[in-house]
């Protein structure tokens, strides 16, 4: 499944991912938003593996955050904006199921 | 932040334009040289952008400006964006578009050889000391807005990265960190086939939610149909408005930045690892 969030006057995320057994897996993150450092680009994935599908945005983004490299700053989005992507992927394959 | 910015202003945002004037006379603390642009392929271009960059940042050349010229047509991906959720494949290939991928985030752009003016400033890391990325963004762009203003248009930053006036949007930056030094690249539509663009980039209805239109190809207002001028002299009315805020000598690739980029061609940019990063 996959969710989009564009930040108002900033940058698009996508998040792609499957949900096994209640919990987020295969993620992946793109868009085109910046990050620096890039080398930071993988955490933002790992952070979000294996997160359980029913965690609320606040919490996801937290996940988000503490996974990125200290300095880590993504720039046109944020660790908010990837949550809301993915809450909203989840609402979208709930409306399809 | 898309509501025009005072005539005295480079942004909407006060403080932004603000922080940028109180700065502006950096630009001068160095000595700047030109690359003027010749025909190049696409990964050489971009393998270009990591060689000087990273020449600057040694402080084996001089901070840069390098204007880029395009030997055929081509898709250049963001750094972090699917190849598939940007780009319709079957048509960019069937067109012979090439697809590669920079080292700068940001998002798609199609570029045939006259259609775009594009450019980029390798700088030391200390020209954006103290700024937030916002601010630097504006603040490497805003001669390029006021030389905008000068030929009439009324020219702002809009958003994070956007060069923009009230004919639609010009062009956009991106930016790449490393090496102790910052480089800045800026894309301008010149001239657009919308037809095309709207086939072989695939420009989703989010990414356009904040921006009240359907298609990609309508927010854009390329500057020929903004200004009427042929694109060589945009290009040199570009190079005297950035020689008016720093001194800018004239300088050429050398044979050994271009052996340099041919390898990191090969080791990188031309690899399926690097162009399908994220497939």
């Amino acid at each position: 499944m996959q969710g989009q969030f564009k930040t108002p006057g900033g940058k698009l995320v996508v998040v792609d991912f499957q949900v096994v057994e209640g919990m987020l897996r295969d993620v992946t993150v793109h868009g085109d938003f910046f990050l620096f450092p890039d080398d930071a680009f993988p955490a933002l994935a790992a952070a979000l593996e294996g997160t359980p599908a029913g965690l609320d945005s606040t919490h996801i983004a937290d996940r988000v955050r503490r996974g990125l490299p200290a300095g880590a700053e993504l720039v046109g989005a944020s660790p908010e904006a990837i949550a809301t992507a993915i809450q909203r992927g989840l609402a979208a394959a709930g409306d399809r199921a | 932040m898309s509501e025009q910015p005072l005539p005295t202003q480079i942004t909407a945002d006060p403080a932004i334009s603000d922080r940028i004037a109180e700065v502006a006379d950096r630009w001068r603390d160095h000595e700047w040289e030109l690359i003027r642009s010749t025909p190049l392929a696409p990964n050489m271009n971009l393998a270009l952008d990591e060689v000087l960059t990273s020449a600057v940042g040694r402080g084996d050349r001089k901070p840069t400006l390098r204007f880029w010229g395009w030997d055929r047509r081509a898709v250049i991906l963001g750094r972090f964006q699917s190849v598939k959720n940007e780009v319709n494949v079957e048509a960019a290939a069937a067109e012979g578009i090439e697809i590669v991928r920079r080292i700068s985030g940001g998002g798609a752009m199609l570029v045939e050889p006259e259609g775009a003016i594009t450019w980029s400033v390798y700088a030391p890391e200390s020209l954006i000391r103290g700024l937030s990325f916002a601010e630097s963004y504006a603040f490497f762009d805003a001669w390029a807005v006021l030389a905008l203003r000068r030929l009439g248009l009324e020219a702002w930053y809009a958003g994070l990265n956007d060069i923009t006036a009230s004919g639609g949007k010009i062009g956009g930056a991106a930016q790449a960190r490393r090496w102790n030094a910052v480089l800045h690249h800026v894309t301008m539509a010149y001239e657009m086939n919308g037809e095309l663009l709207n086939r072989v980039l695939r420009v989703g209805k989010e990414k356009l939610s904040d921006k009240g239109i359907q298609s990609a190809a309508k927010r854009v207002g390329p500057l020929r149909q903004q200004t009427d001028m042929p694109r060589e002299a945009l290009i040199e009315h570009f190079i005297t408005a950035f020689a008016d805020q720093a001194p800018l000598a004239e300088s050429t690739l050398t044979p050994e930045d271009i052996v340099a980029a041919e390898e990191l061609i090969e080791k990188r940019f031309a690899t399926e690892d690097w162009v399908n990063f994220l497939p």
